[in-house]
């Protein structure tokens, strides 16, 4: 472990906190330094080092997660510029499974923390609500892979989206898709 | 299943008996037609039961269709016997695995939920293997015990290996009884997939199994040697394989095949039955598992040849596909029936028949739960208890079973009638049984019930983004999981694969979110036009993609008319106002038609070809409204170049704005929960004010509200709004009259909303809103059209114009500033003379008739107007709190 890490009871911390066991900690602290270059710390730029992930279309946003401060839970808005290995951790842990001895009201608040997450990188500017615009660049983004769609597909599309959103939405309070 | 009486199908060929000297007027000619005239008549008959039995909703909302088709065939075999005195029809194998189960497999295969089988693979596989090794064993050895044990009667000469041989083909669970019964229990898809998934992949266990052990027994088990053993499982590794190369190699065929029809589309349908079936034959020809072949051919190549074959060929595939299936399925039922008539071959053995009943139960039950116990650790979503119910409740036996037990050869499995009866009771407990009570059962469990709705857009899209971000993190843990090879496999299938395997023209617009897209706005643009057109009467907007629409039932044209009608019509003072209300509707309503409709010319030409459906009119129209909209889109370019901006872009620029704000108004009132009645002209016109001026909507919207219900008063003042709603979206300083408003390129570019575009778009977005911004119809509509456009024009074959158009604007204004430009472009004298006219000209109205060339240029108007330049009208509605409570 780094040498911030070192202490067994840190880990045991760590461990409390994100929920993974001891093993996993470790393979994702191994798989942390590697993507750093053995640094205490990620940087945009250590992603690169990933090269399954250079052809993911939204990669940017995926790696913008990683240092949405809402995520890490810091701050509510603004982005970190860099991130320590607990912080990796805190991400990582948005995407555990769920465990059976879990309680409908766990469930309930894990769920939504996953959605939050969601959310977050949908909503780029950090105002709590996903626009048009924002839309736009998720569905344009999603579609980048196929060189034969234009941009303004995109467009249409994520405003079909946005309009079916919409609709789907009203009557009930609660969207199914925005629990936020 | 057909005549299986030898004498019948030997003497057929001869000539016809009692052939008199000379030439008689008319011959009884039975025998040359009996084996058709019999397959034709069986069909028939079961088809018509199908009739008699929907015909009673209340019977076959409890009784399962397949238990009431046994039942059927049990009385008419019972009648077959009283007549002829000996049972004249059955089951017969060799005509149920070459002809009646292809097709089901094949429907199965090919319309199976593809992404929801991959997912579920592990489970799938782990209960077809696993599951249905131990249920064989299990069986046939406790079977054996009992035999051991001393219950059985005598005559059960049997030995383990008979035992295990009868456990081997009663133990797999049959996909046909399944999906016949599972398919009116509606449970939800996981569920529904697992168990069907198992029925049809266990092919592969129970063929090595029963071949194995068929072998053995005919051997004799003193001569089996250890290295038979061996055999049997390696056997099974190339029987399940290679099944399924086959298939794939079929479907890798198929694809490649479809990919070059495009000449011969009378025929497209015919490849994919043709390989289909030749897979299954090519599997059975080296005793591979052909049921895998099929299932994998079918799963394959359906995302290719969907994309290959034109679109009738893809509904003719979907029916014919469906009837085969359907009937084979009706056939089977209806002859596992007749063929339990058919005594001689039972010999009943009460303690053999329970024993198999209650082990195939016992043993099922505790397969699946042991295995499920052990698939939970690794599932992410578990599966539950009452899954597990379902799940071992579930496991129908049926024809399969029936048909391989027929196949033994009676001298050498000694106790082959014992284990017919058995199978038969089986059969028919499970079918029937089982069959009746799991609906019920269903229920009171309260297993999770499938939602049947429609794809959704934003699901399609959350869905990808999901994908992609699960892959994403798998690659920055380093983990190479599932999603990892599946994103893997996807790039593979992007680059290579579909572009082997699809048309050029089908490639470059494959990606799932378009087409889920585009089937929406298909969709969409049916049922505009099917409600005729009053979809632009803003509260009648009811689109079906929307899920929460009301019940469509009322949206006939009549109706729609009718209400309309009277609910404007109750003040006689108001007649000519209302008059010229409707009149305008009806104007716009045929200006949006007009421009986005394809409009058929009325030349027919009467001719028939066995070989094409009349000269493909789809490309012509294709064709046509590419053509159309290449000349729009030069006449814009020429417009734009000399920077002229004209009356008539005002009066585009007008229509526009009604239409946008039409349909905001229609989203802004659904909210409200009010029944669409009318929603008139008038909030129409406040709602232009609302998208105008941002500042003021607050109290503009209210207005709306409160304007909504006092109906036909603010008629007047419609107008006037209407035309300060376009005085302030064109350019404020130009005189009211719509008709000669000068071109003022500067102040229009000050004001028009698309130009003020350059970053900040939420300028017409308060910040109490919600920002679910609803878009106007027409981006809807344009990309409907423009999606059928490109098909007959690659996207990349477009930019001609476009570019030249472009040419100025720096590369990221690409996208924005052509399209809003051809809103600029009013090119057609039709429209410029129909603003003045619109106050109250009847004849308007009828020029949809009258004309139905007219206008032409106009064609494709939405396609090419301002997707961008509409959507950026960003109207908000005044739902603050609702979509956005966080």
């Amino acid at each position: 472990m780094g040498s911030s890490h070192s202490m067994p009871e840190e880990i045991q911390e760590l461990a409390d906190k994100t929920g993974f066991t001891l093993e996993q900690i470790e393979h994702l602290h191994r798989r942390f330094k590697q993507i750093s270059g053995d640094q205490p710390t990620l940087r945009k730029e250590s992603f690169d080092r990933i090269p399954d992930l250079e052809f993911n279309p939204i990669r940017s946003k995926i790696v913008r997660a990683f240092f949405d401060k809402r995520n890490l839970r810091q701050a509510p808005d603004g982005l970190a510029d860099e991130i320590n290995f607990e912080d990796f951790l805190t991400i990582m842990s948005y995407f555990r499974p769920i465990e059976m001895n879990m309680d409908e009201e766990q469930l309930d608040h894990f769920r939504k923390e996953k959605l939050k997450f969601l959310f977050h990188m949908y909503d780029s500017d950090n105002d709590g609500k996903i626009t048009l615009q924002e839309y736009r660049k998720v569905v344009e983004e999603l579609l980048s892979r196929n060189p034969h769609l234009e941009k303004e597909s995109a467009r249409s599309i994520a405003d079909g989206a946005m309009m079916e959103a919409a609709s789907i939405c009203v009557g009930q309070m609660v969207g199914p898709l925005w629990v936020v | 299943m057909q005549p299986p009486t030898g004498p019948a199908l030997a003497s057929a060929p001869e000539s016809p008996p009692g052939a008199a000297p000379g030439s008689p007027l008319l011959r009884w000619q039975w025998r040359e037609v009996q084996a058709p005239c019999l397959v034709a008549g069986w069909i028939l008959v079961a088809s018509l039961a199908k009739i008699v039995f929907q015909l009673s909703r209340k019977v076959t909302s409890v009784v399962p269709e397949s238990c009431l088709l046994i039942l059927l065939g049990l009385g008419l075999g019972g009648i077959v016997l009283a007549i002829a005195k000996r049972a004249e029809y059955q089951l017969e194998p060799s005509m149920f695995f070459l002809f009646l189960l292809p097709p089901i497999v094949l429907d199965s295969g090919y319309f199976m939920p593809s992404r929801l089988f991959f997912d579920n693979l592990g489970a799938i596989l782990t209960y077809a293997v696993i599951g249905t090794l131990w249920n064989s064993f299990a069986t046939g050895a406790a079977l054996w015990g009992l035999k051991q044990a001393g219950l059985m009667d005598a005559g059960v000469d049997a030995g383990l290996m008979d035992f295990l041989l009868f456990g081997s083909l009663i133990s797999a669970v049959d996909p046909v009884a399944v999906l016949a019964v599972f398919e009116e229990v509606h449970i939800n898809e996981t569920l529904f997939i697992i168990v069907f998934g198992e029925s049809l992949l266990n092919d592969a266990v129970t063929v090595v199994l029963y071949k194995v052990f068929n072998s053995f027994v005919e051997m004799g088990p003193a001569h089996v040697q250890a290295t038979d053993y061996l055999k049997g499982v390696a056997s099974f590794f190339v029987v399940s394989l290679g099944g399924a190369a086959v298939g794939l190699l079929f479907a890798f065929l198929l694809a490649l095949i479809t990919r070059f029809t495009k000449r011969v589309r009378i025929i497209e349908p015919l490849f994919v039955f043709l390989l289909a079936y030749m897979a299954y034959l090519a599997a059975e020809m080296v005793s591979l598992s052909s049921i895998l072949a099929v299932t994998f051919c079918g799963i394959c190549c359906k995302k290719y040849v969907e994309a290959n074959i034109s679109r009738k060929s893809r509904t003719t595939v979907k029916y014919t596909m469906k009837t085969l299936a359907s009937s084979s399925e009706t056939v089977i039922f209806m002859f596992l029936g007749i063929s339990a008539v058919d005594t001689s071959k039972w010999a009943w053995d009460t303690a053999l028949v329970l024993g198999t009943l209650l082990f195939i139960l016992l043993f099922r039950a505790v397969g699946v739960i042991l295995q499920t116990w052990v698939l939970n650790r690794f599932r992410l979503t578990p599966l539950d208890r009452i899954d597990q119910v379902v799940m071992s409740y579930g496991g129908l036996r049926g024809a399969v079973a029936f048909a391989l037990v027929i196949l033994l050869d009676g001298d050498k499995v000694r106790a082959k009638d014992y284990f017919v009866a058995t199978t038969i009771v089986v059969v028919f407990f499970t079918v029937l049984v089982q069959g009746l009570t799991i609906k019920p059962l269903v229920k009171w469990l309260k297993v999770k019930r499938s939602d049947h709705h429609k794809p959704t857009l934003n699901e399609e899209l959350h869905e990808h983004a999901f994908d992609h971000i699960l892959a994403a993190v798998e690659d920055v843990v380093g983990h190479h999981g599932y999603r990892y090879w599946r994103d893997r496999w996807e790039q593979f299938d992007k680059r290579y694969l579909s572009q082997l395997l699809m048309r050029k023209s089908a490639y470059r617009l494959k990606d799932e979110i378009w087409d889920v897209y585009c089937k929406l706005n298909i969709r969409d643009a049916i049922s505009f036009v099917d409600q005729g057109g009053h979809v632009l009467s803003a509260s009648r907007l009811t689109l079906p993609s929307m899920p929460s629409r009301t019940s469509m039932s009322e949206s006939s044209v009549t109706n729609l008319l009718r209400e309309s009608g009277s609910g404007a019509c109750l003040d006689l003072q108001v007649i000519d106002t209302v008059r010229s209300r409707r009149d305008k509707e009806d104007a716009v309503m045929h200006h949006v038609l007009c421009g986005s409709l394809y409009k058929p010319r009325r030349r027919y030409k009467a001719s028939y070809s066995r070989h094409f459906i009349s000269p493909s009119t789809q490309e012509r129209q294709d064709k046509e409204i590419f053509q159309q909209n290449m000349k729009r889109r030069l006449e814009t370019f020429k417009s734009t170049k000399h920077n002229v901006c004209s009356a008539k872009s005002k009066a585009r620029l007008k229509k526009d704005g009604r239409k946008k704000q039409k349909k905001s108004a229609a989203n802004a009132e659904l909210p409200n929960g009010k029944p669409p009645r009318s929603v008139t002209w008038q909030q129409t016109a406040a709602a232009v004010l609302v998208a105008v001026d941002s500042d003021d909507e607050e109290s503009d919207s209210s207005e709306t509200e409160k304007e909504e219900d006092e109906g036909i008063v603010f008629i007047a003042r419609a107008t006037d709004a209407i035309l300060q709603g376009k005085k302030a979206s064109g350019s404020l300083d130009v005189c009211p009259s719509p008709r000669i408003i000068p071109p003022s390129p500067t102040s229009a570019e000050r004001e028009l909303p698309w130009k003020g575009d350059r970053g900040d778009l939420a300028v017409y977005i308060s910040s109490e809103t919600t920002k679910i911004v609803p878009v106007d119809m027409q981006a809807a509509w344009k990309q409907s059209i423009s999606s059928l456009e490109s098909v007959a024009s690659p996207p990349g074959a477009e930019p001609g114009p476009h570019a030249k158009t472009v040419a100025g604007p720096a590369p990221e204004e690409r996208q924005m500033m052509p399209e809003p430009r051809t809103c600029f472009q009013f090119p057609n004298p039709l429209l410029r003379s129909s603003r003045p006219q619109s106050a109250g000209s009847p004849e308007r109205t009828e020029q949809p008739e009258l004309q139905p060339l007219m206008a032409p240029d106009e064609q494709g108007r939405m396609s090419t107007a301002a997707g961008p330049g509409n959507s950026r009208w960003l109207i908000q509605f005044n739902r603050p709190t609702r979509f956005s409570d966080g």
